[in-house]
């Protein structure tokens, strides 16, 4: 018995190793490797992504592709570890010969890509990675980010906040680099565009905090007049909940970035407090645009479901590898590059374009209040403002400054 | 195990046949594969030092993970920060690894067996506290990128090289440390430690004396990671990365010296290859890791080794 | 940045009170791993898997009564129960052939079992975040010294001291919990007067895995149910563990009560650094008592 155990574990091991070696796909697509977290509390975002990029691609490809080549994808699942994920782009570039890389929600792992992206010359579009230092201090000629960053979310808030009538505020979030960098973004530029507010204090939780009422008692002792709450993900769920059960909502106000966004307020249905502020860069139901209205019905038809932020990402991005493909003229990783910096194509959201300088996307972000609106099983966010996407862009002299330190 | 002359001509000749064959490596294989094989080395060349604590010092070394990530750690800080020669740097970091191997081997070797596990997962799980909160110095969860590295070293060829003469000497050394009058005291105190104190020898001396030596082979390891990768990060000293050293050291044989190298060379091809066509390939680790614990809990090469030899070792009946 | 954070007396209180009902959870997971841990000695670290399974259950079973208070009552009974069943089908297939094993072979195996788990949860709910409404009785908060307190939490402060009675009705009055303790100090003895250790064994095992499966149903309310929630709660609960002394039930009680204080006092006193306190809790303890607290079963 032992020995047929042992033998059966070194054919497969030969068997894995010969089978991929002899896998070779047609050299004539555009492939696309991506790395995305598909397991764990993250891969909803992902697959959401996911969703969106491959019904772009799908009409892409349609349509008769791209300069008379299908683009094709592959992915992999980094399980939110950078080791796996670094070792996967490794794979993907030199076994699978991917023409670029898109991922991923993990910054760490986004990072280290990018890292490696410029090592080895290849075109690396961040999805849902939120470090400001991913086009920052740390961008490059092949990084790409094709979301919103703690910067951007910082200056929003502070642009929002500021219009309301609060002074005394507490800062509550995730202890981990998302929270702080949001956390920081938002109190410097509140603290500059309206000097007189005070922090009457902070409280930091770990990632994955299963309860957050000892936070929420020990906010309230202290009576401030509104919470600055930077949870990543997985959090906003449980503390709004938490809100809702101790009534925080009604006591203080409350701020969290992605408060609004669908993706946090679907799975809690009803559940979600009410009045609760928050940021995100798209709405299913806003802005109410015919263009949003084709992509809602698109996607729902593909997927049964509302789309997310994510399917937007997903969405544009691979209209975005598309176009820079065809004005590049030819799949090459530096003509490619040249082509996505400064490129601006039509969105749901309007008119985007990636930002020459940083090869960040120019996002306007939306803020928003919670609200229980009939028709739906879940809340939605009302009396939206729009926060132009210009007024939001961390300045270029900061970056400038940033990446001569390094 | 100390083998007779013939025999050790014959294990001299296949070692450096190896080694000819794994030096010409990056002239004929694919890219992918000379990377995936430094990350073979260097996986195996940890397994192998938690190895001499767990296998041949007997303790139960939950966390080692954490002396790889210091050692990963120490060398990019130092790199990062500091003009320091890159030489200098490359040399002392596995020593912050052996401080704090010794550091926690102090607080945990009053204690043995489980409990000994249990408080060194605690402190590690302290170290990797203060490794994700401590942002201005560590980077915090988004650890350490870009690293400055010569490409003569950090090439995907050039790290291969290098890696392969770091582990190559640094097994070298653990053998030569295993097979001394130490190594064989030791073996005596996993085998029986009650009889070892009887017979005058300090058991708490030469267990701290294992862990630096454990601690600071996995701070080479961590600075060998940190040279093909050119990052550092919170995962490289998390639990569950220390359970799968752990793993490897079982599935390739635990009271052999080369046993944690196969089981590395093992793990690491399954997590590639088959992460390629699931993403479901943890319960393919895990079916195997069942199989594994009850048929061949010798691991590979023990299994072999009795398969192809009578099962006469010594230790193999005091235990 | 500059803040002041005022200590009232009242807040206090309210946060030894919030504190408490944290306590329970952490008590009712952690004393069975600490059960499994002292009679077997499995070092179980699928513990934490069957929480979150136990939270999962407890979703679909609230969700199939249409979310309606009898379904949620349903869900926190049937939840548990279905973990135990799973529980004693892996002990009868696979650990009563492993009791003889090395604790490194057990817990390796747990990690193997854990492994599954993980994606076993994956493939049966998905990825998606899912959220459970606690009943209507159990919505919003009363106020407790001038202060809001969720009333989910004062059920389960009131849960927390049933476990622990019925714990200790079970171990100190029972026949089964005689045998067990007699068990976890000479397993042999027991086998050779006559009475048949493995079913022993696999009660034990059936209820610290139900315990872990009630922790998770206890919980979906309060949380997001998701894949993750059992890499948090079983490195909490083994520490609880070890503090206490391995394998006593009391010294659980003790441990997640150190744990879950320390955790909430430090949000109330220092609020920027409380993540360390539960840790450095533990670490002084072992420092000056290496076997944890209370005396260990074996």
């Amino acid at each position: 018995m032992r020995r047929i155990v042992s033998y059966m574990m070194f054919v497969c091991l030969l068997a894995s190793m010969i089978g991929s070696s002899t896998l070779t796909f047609a050299a004539s697509d555009i492939k696309v490797g991506i790395i995305d977290t598909y397991s764990g509390p993250p891969s909803s975002y992902g697959l959401d992504v996911l969703d969106g990029f491959k019904l772009a691609l799908n009409k892409i490809n349609a349509n008769g592709g791209v300069l008379g080549k299908k683009i094709t994808f592959v992915t992999r699942d980094d399980k939110f570890k950078v080791d796996l994920g670094l070792t996967e782009a490794k794979e993907l570039i030199m076994r699978e010969n991917v023409n670029l890389l898109l991922g991923t929600i993990n910054s760490a792992v986004s990072l280290a890509v990018s890292d490696l992206a410029k090592k080895e010359k290849i075109p690396f579009i961040v999805t849902y990675g939120k470090s400001s230092n991913i086009t920052g201090s740390k961008g490059h000629k092949f990084v790409f980010s094709m979301n919103e960053n703690t910067e951007m979310i910082g200056k929003a808030a502070a642009i929002g906040l500021a219009k309301r009538p609060f002074v005394k505020y507490w800062i509550a979030g995730d202890d981990y680099e998302y929270g702080h960098a949001i956390a920081d973004a938002v109190w410097n530029h509140l603290k500059k565009i309206k000097p007189d507010v005070k922090l009457v204090g902070q409280s930091w939780w770990k990632v994955g905090e299963p309860d957050f009422t000892p936070y929420i008692t020990s906010i309230l002792s202290a009576k401030p007049d509104a919470v600055i709450v930077a949870t990543g993900g997985a959090g906003c769920i449980p503390f709004l909940k938490a809100a809702k059960n101790t009534g925080f909502n009604r006591k203080v106000a409350i701020y969290m970035h992605t408060a609004t966004e669908l993706s946090t307020l679907r799975p809690l249905g009803l559940d979600a407090p009410q009045g609760v502020i928050g940021t995100a860069n798209y709405y299913f139901y806003y802005p109410e645009t015919p263009e949003n209205k084709v992509f809602v019905e698109e996607f729902k038809k593909a997927y049964s479901r509302y789309p997310s932020f994510g399917s937007l990402i997903g969405w544009y991005t691979a209209n975005f590898i598309a176009k820079a493909y065809e004005k590049a003229g030819k799949v090459d990783p530096e003509k490619f590059a040249d082509a996505l910096s400064g490129m601006t194509i039509d969105s749901p959201i309007g008119k985007l374009t990636v930002r020459q300088f940083d090869n960040q996307l120019m996002l306007p972000m939306f803020m928003g209040v919670t609200k229980k609106v009939p028709g739906y099983d879940f809340l939605i966010a009302t009396d939206i403002v729009t926060i132009p996407a210009e007024e939001i862009m961390p300045s270029i002299e900061d970056i400038k400054k940033a990446r001569s330190q390094d | 195990m100390p083998p007779d002359g013939l025999s050790r001509l014959k294990w001299f000749t296949l070692g450096m046949a190896v080694l000819i064959v794994l030096a010409l490596c990056p002239q004929f294989l694919p890219r992918f594969f000379t990377y995936l094989l430094a990350l073979i080395l260097i996986t195996g060349l940890m397994a192998t030092s938690l190895n001499v604590a767990l296998g041949f010092g007997g303790m139960y070394q939950f966390h080692h993970a954490v002396f790889y990530g210091v050692g990963a750690y120490s060398v990019s800080l130092m790199l990062i920060k500091t003009n320091l020669p890159i030489a200098l740097c490359f040399f002392t970091a596995p020593f912050a690894s052996a401080v704090l191997a010794l550091v926690m081997g102090f607080i945990c070797v009053r204690l043995s067996k489980l409990y000994f596990g249990m408080l060194q997962l605690s402190l590690g799980s302290l170290v990797w506290v203060v490794v994700y909160r401590w942002y201005s110095f560590t980077g915090g969860d988004d650890g350490l990128h870009g690293v400055p590295i010569p490409s003569l070293i950090s090439s995907v060829s050039g790290s291969f090289y290098f890696t392969l003469i770091v582990s190559v000497v640094s097994l070298g050394l653990m053998y030569v440390i295993l097979n001394s009058p130490f190594g064989q005291i030791l073996q005596a105190i996993r085998d029986n430690p009650e009889r070892s104190e009887t017979i005058g020898v300090h058991v708490r001396a030469h267990q701290l004396v294992t862990q630096v030596i454990a601690g600071f082979f996995a701070g080479v390891a961590g600075v060998l990671f940190v040279t093909v990768e050119g990052s550092a990060f919170p995962d490289l000293m998390s639990w569950t990365l220390s359970l799968e050293f752990l793993i490897m050291c079982l599935l390739g044989g635990w009271f052999t010296f080369l046993g944690p190298m196969l089981g590395a060379a093992i793990i690491v091809s399954l997590r590639t290859m088959v992460g390629v066509y699931t993403e479901y390939w943890t319960t393919v680790l895990a079916i195997i890791l069942m199989l594994l614990i009850f048929f061949l809990p010798e691991g590979v090469i023990g299994y072999l080794e009795g398969f192809f030899k009578r099962p006469d070792v010594s230790t193999e009946e005091d235990r | 940045m500059d803040f002041s954070t005022t200590i009232t007396f009242n807040g206090l209180i309210q946060q030894f009170i919030v504190g408490l009902s944290r306590t329970t959870i952490l008590f009712i997971v952690s004393s069975g791993l600490s059960l499994v841990l002292g009679v077997l000695r499995i070092p179980n670290v699928a513990h934490g898997s069957l929480y979150m399974l136990g939270a999962f259950l407890c979703y679909s079973v609230a969700t199939l009564f249409g979310n309606s208070p009898i379904g949620f009552w349903f869900a926190i009974l049937l939840a548990p129960i279905g973990v135990a069943i799973i529980s004693l089908a892996t002990e009868r297939g696979l650990f009563c052939h492993l009791y003889d094993r090395e604790h490194l072979m057990l817990l390796l195996f747990t990690f193997a079992l854990m492994l599954i788990f993980h994606d076993a949860v994956k493939l049966i709910w998905g990825s998606e975040y899912r959220s459970l409404t606690p009943p209507v009785i159990f919505q919003g908060s009363l106020p407790i010294l001038g202060m809001p307190f969720p009333k989910y939490n004062l059920f389960l402060l009131s849960i927390g001291p049933i476990v622990a009675v019925g714990l200790w009705f079970l171990t100190q009055r029972t026949k089964i919990g005689k045998i067990a303790r007699a068990a976890a100090v000479d397993r042999d003895m027991v086998g050779a007067v006559g009475i048949n250790v493995s079913w022993v064994f696999a009660s034990v095992f059936v209820i610290g895995c139900f315990l872990a499966g009630l922790g998770g149903a206890l919980v979906a309310p309060t949380q997001n149910i998701t894949q993750g929630m059992d890499h948090t709660i079983i490195m909490e609960a083994f520490l609880i563990v070890i503090i206490g002394g391995l394998g006593n039930v009391w010294g659980a009680l003790l441990g997640a009560l150190i744990f879950g204080l320390t955790d909430s006092m430090g949000i109330m006193i220092l609020p920027q650094f409380s993540i360390v306190f539960p840790y450095a809790a533990v670490v002084i303890v072992l420092i000056f008592r290496p076997k944890g607290l209370l005396r260990a079963t074996w």
